[in-house]
């Protein structure tokens, strides 16, 4: 099982690879990283089927372990973990990064840095293999950091513009304000385990309630910056600013999942604590519906599929939340495909149409004959019809409610599952449907539109996979309840029915923008992004640099100030004890006079600074010390 | 062989003196090839190092015997990674040099000088050897800031040798005491001297003082963003790499062993100052608008780091305090070079006038990320190593756990100011100061080189440093616990 190993170091041996050469080399040999990520998917393949037989939740298909650090009593290393868990996100990854590499190919290949983009991507995967991989919560903090540097690199990819280079340190720092509660809470596991391996901590040890919920809350807020949940999300509509193909990989389908796989892993935690779980609960239920309602009012395509899937992933801590683990990894592996898919859709949608704003494109469907295909198939996914993948995970997930009893959240991602498809219905019937604005349309080349071939295909077929998927974590597996599934339905539908009947009918009956009127402060506040940027804006960002500044000031007025006060006073004070020992004592000393050396000059020396001074009047003290040291010790 | 790695870099001072004038330039290569030399003595040693045998290599006998001071160097796990930084950072600083014009004698001697120093106070076991060591750094750092420096050489050259050396005179008080209270110099022996906690609590404020205002930690450290302006590139590498280490080397091997009742009763008080020096180290870093001021002022909020594993007391925290030395070393000493290397194209530090390395000069600006984002602590790089470590220990220590969250928060900001320096140096299109400038020729790269793969070596595999570190630490702390 050593070939493991290789996953998460293909990836990373072309970083290593691509990352040293010059430009021009590295352009000509991004090759390496689609190979490697290549292999790394054939690998995960036989990974996958090793696991299959007898997969169990807490068995591990194969684990291993290399030291690298020893400290105390501690023993920190790095593991590999292969367990259901672990198997399914690897086919997740790989596969979603080769279709990503694939279809970069086309959509970067007029970009003179494309060897750069390659190589980061490269980097990318390698961490969030070594992610999930971990057999441990240090490596996976590690990886997850790593990960955080490589999303920072591709927002900002096109820094000469300001946009990405802004979008890129707010998405740094908001996901890292996260990231401090992480890193706090395994302190906190630490100081109570000793260790930071799953095996002890998860499954091998009674956590006291309150400490459980210590370490849960904190991991949970470092999973809300990562996986961008309501109210540290704000960076990840931003980050939409990197290339499309990056946002589908790290935006989409799997970086911004990390925070849901480190809340799943970490479930048994959460369980101990209780608390934690509810909390989980309200921050993904509020998460679901709030952005789901910001993402029906964007008028950039990649916006809408941004907010898409935050509400998305606020569905799966809904469903973690609840308990449901199946369930939530279940949707992130459906979102997974069906939001990549439609991120690689929308790289089309932008080239042909040359702009990202839904209110300059139409009629794009007549053109662009195989992106409305695979566009379409991520569409209904995401709406939850039937029976594309994201209607199963959905389904499993809002049963998982009905179970436990989560009456509320059951509606409220009831309300969120309306409010989807009827973005939805929106974004489709803009973009695909009505008179055509742009002339010149192109679909797009074959190395792009077979990796959108491709997940469409996973798209469609995943789903039934569901109930087979619960038996591999080692659960019982159920077909939907007929009632449920009749009832998301008819709730899809009628989201799909209100985007058709205001933006898919020839005549519009509906005048959207007396409606917008009407709700004028609703709407405002959704355009504003419920005002969440200024809040931080002013009452955060411009309050620390305005502070940063004063303390500034502060230092080499106040304190330097103090030490150069200090420092003139003495020199003050010197002169004057100077002086008097050059012209008395000194005078009195050398009586005959022409040894006599000016008094200013003394002075002079002592303000220009001559160090031998100082020395002297050191080494002084020192045989002083020693001399009467001698003499006492004698 | 402790003795010929402090003091082979003097004869290099001799060869240097006795050159001609018209030879001068040959003192690069003699300084080169003596810092060469010690740094492979320096590796040897490291090499031959046995890590669970304490103290080793020493070399014992009496100086001045009637009063019991010893010629005693010895070098065990805490000091062994800084002799190492030390050589190699002169190694680097005097390559980085090549190109100086003037007086190049004096200044490679100078460097050389500054070599015996730092190695000696790193080998020193007895107080008056650590004392003479400590005070003959002050000289040749002296002269290379206040002869090679910027336009405010002599003010900041003057403030930094005057502000140590007023903090030194307390650490000889503090000397003093401990001989007329236990008799000796000896550094080893005196921990278990049995020292009452009062004395203790005294005699360690007097080494604070001075050990305080060398880390520099907050409030005493306004002498460093003067000197690191004005100093030349490599007295700035040096200064922070080599220098500041000495401040926390004496807490580590001073303060914690000799007095320990006294350290845990300054324990909260160390505690407040670093979390504060974090913080308020990388808000002022934060408002600079000179490249190497931030980085001086980020040096401070490191630092805080390095207190912070020293304040817990812990075996974590003073392992990850090392580490952070260690660390701070090779990556501060990366930024103040790759800084020296774009103020020597573009002439200025002013970070708004300094824009879009990354598209005229790749190679450049792609170090200067890449050691920005080791400054930040991202795991797989070292400074990740020590900064985690050190609040792990925090978090294990009685210490109050606000000063650990506050510390933490200082790693968020850590990352606000080195990225805010990178989108604004690294990014975007080239400004007109950088338009022309060449990228680094190989010499350059060569120099930085190392410390990249010292950066990636120890981030990812820690026990290369800390199979040093770890138990040199654990006998450390077994000493205080006792």
């Amino acid at each position: 099982m050593g070939y493991v190993l290789a996953i998460p170091l293909l990836p990373a041996a072309a970083f290593a690879v691509l990352a040293p050469l010059s430009r021009r080399l590295r352009n000509g040999a991004i090759a390496v990283s689609v190979g490697a990520v290549a292999l790394s998917f054939l690998l995960s393949i036989v990974a996958f089927v090793a696991t299959l037989p007898g997969g169990h939740e807490a068995e591990a298909a194969y684990h291993a372990f290399v030291p690298f650090a020893h400290v105390g009593d501690a023993v920190l290393g790095a593991g590999l973990l292969l367990d259901p868990i672990s198997a399914s996100m690897l086919l997740v990854v790989t596969l979603v990064s080769l279709c990503v590499q694939v279809y970069s190919i086309g959509y970067m290949h007029r970009d003179e840095r494309i060897g750069w983009y390659y190589a980061v991507l490269s980097l990318f995967t390698a961490a969030m293999l070594t992610l999930v991989l971990s057999d441990n919560f240090l490596q996976l903090y590690a990886a997850w950091e790593v990960m955080g540097l490589c999303s920072y690199l591709l927002i900002g990819f096109w820094h000469e513009q300001e946009a990405p280079r802004k979008a890129s340190l707010k998405a740094f720092l908001t996901t890292r304000v996260g990231d401090i509660g992480f890193a706090i809470g395994l302190l906190v596991m630490f100081n109570t385990a000793g260790t930071f391996d799953f095996a002890t901590v998860l499954h091998g040890m009674e956590w006291a309630p309150q400490t459980a919920t210590a370490i849960a809350l904190l991991f949970l807020f470092g999973a809300m910056g990562k996986s961008a949940q309501f109210p540290l999300h704000v960076w990840l509509p931003d980050a939409m600013a990197g290339p499309t193909p990056a946002s589908a990989l790290i935006h989409a389908a799997t970086m911004v999942a990390a925070g849901v796989y480190l809340v799943a892993r970490a479930l048994p935690i959460f369980e101990a604590s209780g608390v934690a779980l509810t909390v989980t609960l309200i921050v993904g239920s509020v998460t679901a519906l709030a952005a789901g309602l910001l993402a029906s009012v964007q008028h950039d395509i990649k916006k809408v599929l941004a907010y898409s899937t935050i509400s998305q992933l606020g569905y799966m801590f809904v469903a973690l939340g609840a308990g449901g683990l199946v369930a939530g990894m279940f949707h992130l592996v459906t979102h997974a495909f069906f939001k990549s898919l439609l991120f690689l859709g929308a790289g089309v949608i932008i080239h042909a149409a040359h702009t990202q704003d839904m209110r300059e494109m139409g009629g794009l469907g007549k053109h662009l004959k195989v992106t409305t295909v695979t566009f379409t198939i991520g569409s209904l996914a995401l709406a939850g019809v039937f029976p594309f993948s994201g209607f199963w995970s959905k389904d499993e997930i809002l049963t998982v409610l009905l179970h436990e009893g989560h009456y509320v959240a059951l509606a409220i991602s009831l309300l969120a599952a309306f409010v989807t498809a009827y973005y939805v219905a929106r974004l489709w019937f803009r973009v695909f449907i009505g008179p055509q604005q742009t002339s010149d349309l192109h679909e797009a080349h074959n190395e792009m539109l077979i990796p959108m071939g491709v997940l469409a295909a996973v798209t469609v077929v995943v789903g039934f996979a569901s109930p087979a998927f619960a038996h591999f974590l080692g659960h019982e597996g159920e077909w939907p309840a007929l009632g449920m599934a009749l009832g998301s339905s008819a709730v899809a539908a009628s989201g799909l029915l209100l985007g058709w009947f205001m933006y898919g009918r020839r005549t519009k009956v509906i005048n959207t923008r007396a409606i917008k009127q009407r709700v004028d402060y609703v709407y405002g506040a959704l355009v504003n992004k419920l005002y969440l940027d200024l809040t931080y804006e002013y009452f955060i960002v411009r309050p620390y640099q305005r502070h940063a500044a004063w303390l500034g000031r502060f230092d080499s007025n106040v304190i330097d100030g103090v030490v150069n006060g200090a420092g003139r006073s003495w020199r003050a004070l010197a002169a004057v004890g100077w002086r008097f020992d050059a012209s008395v004592v000194d005078g009195a000393v050398n009586g005959l006079g022409q040894l006599v050396k000016s008094a200013g000059g003394r002075v002079r020396r002592l303000q220009v600074g001559r160090v031998q001074t100082y020395q002297g009047l050191v080494v002084g003290v020192l045989v002083a010390l020693m001399l009467w040291i001698v003499v006492k010790g004698v | 062989m402790l003795s010929i790695i402090v003091f082979l870099p003097l004869i290099g001072v001799v060869l240097i003196a006795m050159l001609s004038k018209e030879r001068e330039s040959a003192a690069r290569l003699i300084a080169t090839a003596v810092a060469a030399v010690d740094l492979i003595l320096a590796s040897l040693l490291a090499v031959n190092f046995d890590v669970t045998g304490g103290m080793q290599f020493i070399e014992k006998f009496d100086w001045v015997s009637g009063v019991g001071i010893q010629y005693y160097l010895g070098v065990d796990g805490i000091s062994l990674p800084m002799v190492f930084l030390s050589a190699l950072l002169t190694l680097v600083a005097v390559v980085a040099s090549w190109k100086i014009e003037v007086k190049p004698k004096a200044y490679f001697a100078m460097i050389l000088l500054l070599e015996v120093g730092m190695n000696g106070v790193f080998m020193a076991l007895d107080f008056v050897l650590f004392y003479v060591f400590w005070e003959l750094v002050l000289v040749p750092m002296y002269f290379l800031i206040g002869t090679w420096g910027g336009p405010r050489r002599e003010y900041a050259a003057m403030k930094f040798f005057l502000y140590t050396l007023f903090g030194s005179v307390f650490m000889l008080v503090g000397i003093i005491a401990l001989y007329l209270q236990a008799g000796t110099f000896d550094i080893v022996a005196l921990t278990d001297a049995g020292l009452s906690p009062t004395f203790q609590w005294w005699v360690f404020g007097a080494f604070f003082l001075g050990f305080a205002v060398k880390v520099p930690v907050f409030p005493l450290h306004t002498w460093l963003p003067d000197a690191h302006v004005e100093a030349p590139t490599a007295a700035s590498v040096l200064l922070a790499g080599v220098l500041l280490k000495m401040g926390t080397y004496g807490f580590i091997r001073i303060s914690l062993p000799i007095l320990p009742d006294a350290a845990a009763q300054w324990s909260p008080f160390l505690a407040a100052l670093a979390a504060i020096s974090i913080v308020y180290g990388a808000a002022v870093a934060f408002a600079q608008t000179d490249m190497k001021k931030l980085v001086a002022y980020s040096s401070v909020s490191h630092m805080g780091f390095v207190m912070l594993g020293i304040a817990a007391g812990t075996a974590e925290g003073i392992t990850g305090a090392v580490a952070v030395m260690f660390s701070h070393g090779v990556v501060t000493g990366m930024l103040f070079l790759l800084v020296g290397m774009v103020y020597e194209r573009t002439h200025t530090r002013v970070i708004e006038d300094v824009r879009g390395l990354s598209s005229q000069v790749p190679v450049a600006a792609g170090l200067m990320a890449f050691a920005s984002i080791a400054s930040l602590g991202l795991p797989g790089l070292s400074g990740f190593v020590g900064e985690f470590l050190s609040l792990v220990g925090a978090w294990r220590s009685d210490m109050w756990p606000g000063w650990v969250i506050i510390a933490a928060v200082g790693v968020l900001l850590a990352a606000a100011y080195m990225l805010w320096l990178v989108q604004r140096v690294v990014l975007g299109s080239p400004s007109h100061a950088v338009a022309e400038i060449e990228d680094l020729e190989p010499r350059e790269i060569a120099v930085l080189l190392p410390l990249v793969a010292l950066t990636l070596g120890v981030g990812i595999y820690w026990d290369l440093l800390l199979r040093y570190v770890d138990p040199a630490v654990r006998g450390l702390t077994a000493l205080m616990g006792a």
